[in-house]
């Protein structure tokens, strides 16, 4: 929930934009802080986790101090790269990776009942992965401790980004422009379309997507099957970029500029281009600290198929800890690798024609939505719904 | 603008009324100064915003 309560709105946004616009530049980066602070510990305490979930702010303080020791080339830099993905491992996947040896919760010994996820866990550890990294490569400057806890606690982007870069924020922080009509302008606007977004299309999509279960399924009569998952497709991307629109939105009334997240993903001709156009901070995340580093394109044509999966593999993985998202990303996986052949095939010639566009985008655009059956039900439930589908 | 549907006007006019960018699209007849169209605009996206409220789902990414 979160951007559609008026809790976010009254308690926090409007008064720490406010606050942060008056401020001294120097007091600026501590106002952020102190807001992500306390918007950490009410949304924890009223939404997610609980006290237990609030204490997950010691996350945070942790990270801000270790990260003051991160130097180039320097193996803290490696403590600070592990210990983030242990904190992803333990809340985030220890039921799930348990679970793949000790399927049976009663007989799993590392089966936590009660477990939760902090807020924004999977977006705040990819933010502490990049910082660590980067400190790690030289890629980036350490900054003062206020403006590394305003980067990893400023609240607009913390629950689900957009995923920042520390080399953007900061001197965005440091510079914030003057003009704060136009700031103000643009993200109040951006605020009230993302929430009209919101409301008006993806929550009454839910009308139809609530039906991919299996019951429904089972009794649907088969033309209505596609017109359910193409309602998911439709919905996940206006509900995500809504959350996007109010995230930038948020960002733009402190006056700092955060990535942009989609750029009419449904438009694009092929998956490559898809996946440069869909949740783009985490695309580029993924390309910058995985994909890369595994050899990216500049390695044999095996291994660069190889790097492709394991990337996508990676991606759905992280998108939840269930087998249907890790074969969901490894689908797109697959379907990007079959574009790269396809691209590179002897004698290929991208055509400008209306005719093999739109072949292409339609081509595009149905792997992508049935794809999305993996996304929104579990492994079970979607070749049912394909069985259902094709053999009727 | 890449992709299919090689619409930037329509697009642009889009994401200008969104808030996404700053400056209209050559041609487009309002302003940011126009504070009058704005406050219609704002008053409209409000009036959807009320209608449909109350039917909120939890967003999808939030930690799913």
């Amino acid at each position: 929930m979160i951007f559609n309560t008026w809790d976010y709105y009254v308690l926090f946004l409007v008064p720490a934009a406010l606050c942060f616009r008056l401020a001294r530049a120097s007091v600026r980066p501590w106002i952020i802080a102190f807001s992500g602070c306390l918007f950490f510990l009410y949304f924890s305490l009223t939404q997610l986790g609980g006290a237990i979930g609030a204490a997950c702010l010691l996350i945070f303080l942790w990270e801000s101090f270790i990260s003051r020791f991160y130097k180039p080339a320097s193996w803290i830099c490696w403590v600070g790269v592990v210990q983030t993905i242990l904190f992803l491992v333990v809340f985030k996947y220890r039921n799930f990776l348990s679970g793949l040896i000790w399927p049976v919760p009663q007989q799993n010994p590392l089966y936590w009942r009660n477990a939760f996820l902090p807020l924004g866990i999977s977006f705040f550890t990819f933010e502490f992965l990049h910082y660590a990294w980067d400190r790690y490569r030289n890629k980036t400057e350490t900054g003062n401790v206020g403006e590394y806890m305003a980067f990893i606690l400023f609240f607009p982007t913390m629950v689900a980004g957009p995923i920042k870069r520390y080399q953007d924020f900061l001197p965005k922080l440091r510079a914030i422009p003057e003009d704060w009509v136009l700031d103000a302008q643009r993200g109040f606007t951006r605020v009230l379309a993302g929430l009209a977004k919101k409301f008006a299309i993806a929550d009454l999509l839910t009308a139809y997507t609530n039906h991919l279960n299996i019951a429904d399924i089972a009794q649907a009569h088969r033309a209505i099957l596609p017109l359910w998952l193409l309602a998911y497709g439709i919905k996940i991307y206006v509900d995500f970029s809504a959350y996007s629109d109010i995230a930038v939105g948020s960002a733009r009334l402190f006056g700092i500029k955060v990535p942009e997240n989609f750029d009419w993903p449904y438009f694009q001709t092929n998956i490559t281009d898809f996946w440069r156009h869909w949740h783009i901070s985490l695309s580029s995340w993924l390309l910058d600290y995985v994909f890369i580093p595994l050899g990216g394109s500049r390695v044999r044509v095996p291994r660069i198929y190889a790097n492709l999966l394991v990337t996508m593999f990676i991606s759905g993985l992280w998108h939840g800890a269930g087998l249907n998202f890790i074969v969901w990303g490894v689908l797109h996986g697959l379907m990007l690798a079959v574009h790269r052949w396809w691209r590179h095939r002897p004698g290929a010639v991208p055509s400008a024609q209306f005719l093999p566009r739109a072949f292409s985008w339609l081509v595009t655009f149905v792997a992508v939505n049935l794809a999305w059956a993996f996304f929104c039900m579990d492994i079970h439930t979607a070749l049912f719904y394909f069985r259902r589908l094709i053999v009727g | 603008m890449t992709g299919m549907f090689r619409i930037p006007y329509l697009q642009r006019v889009m994401e200008y009324l969104a808030g996404e960018i700053d400056a209209p699209p050559e041609g487009f007849p309002v302003a940011l100064t126009n504070f009058q169209f704005w406050g219609l605009w704002w008053c409209i996206l409000v009036g959807v915003i009320y209608i449909f409220s109350g039917q909120s789902s939890k967003f999808i990414y939030i930690d799913f």
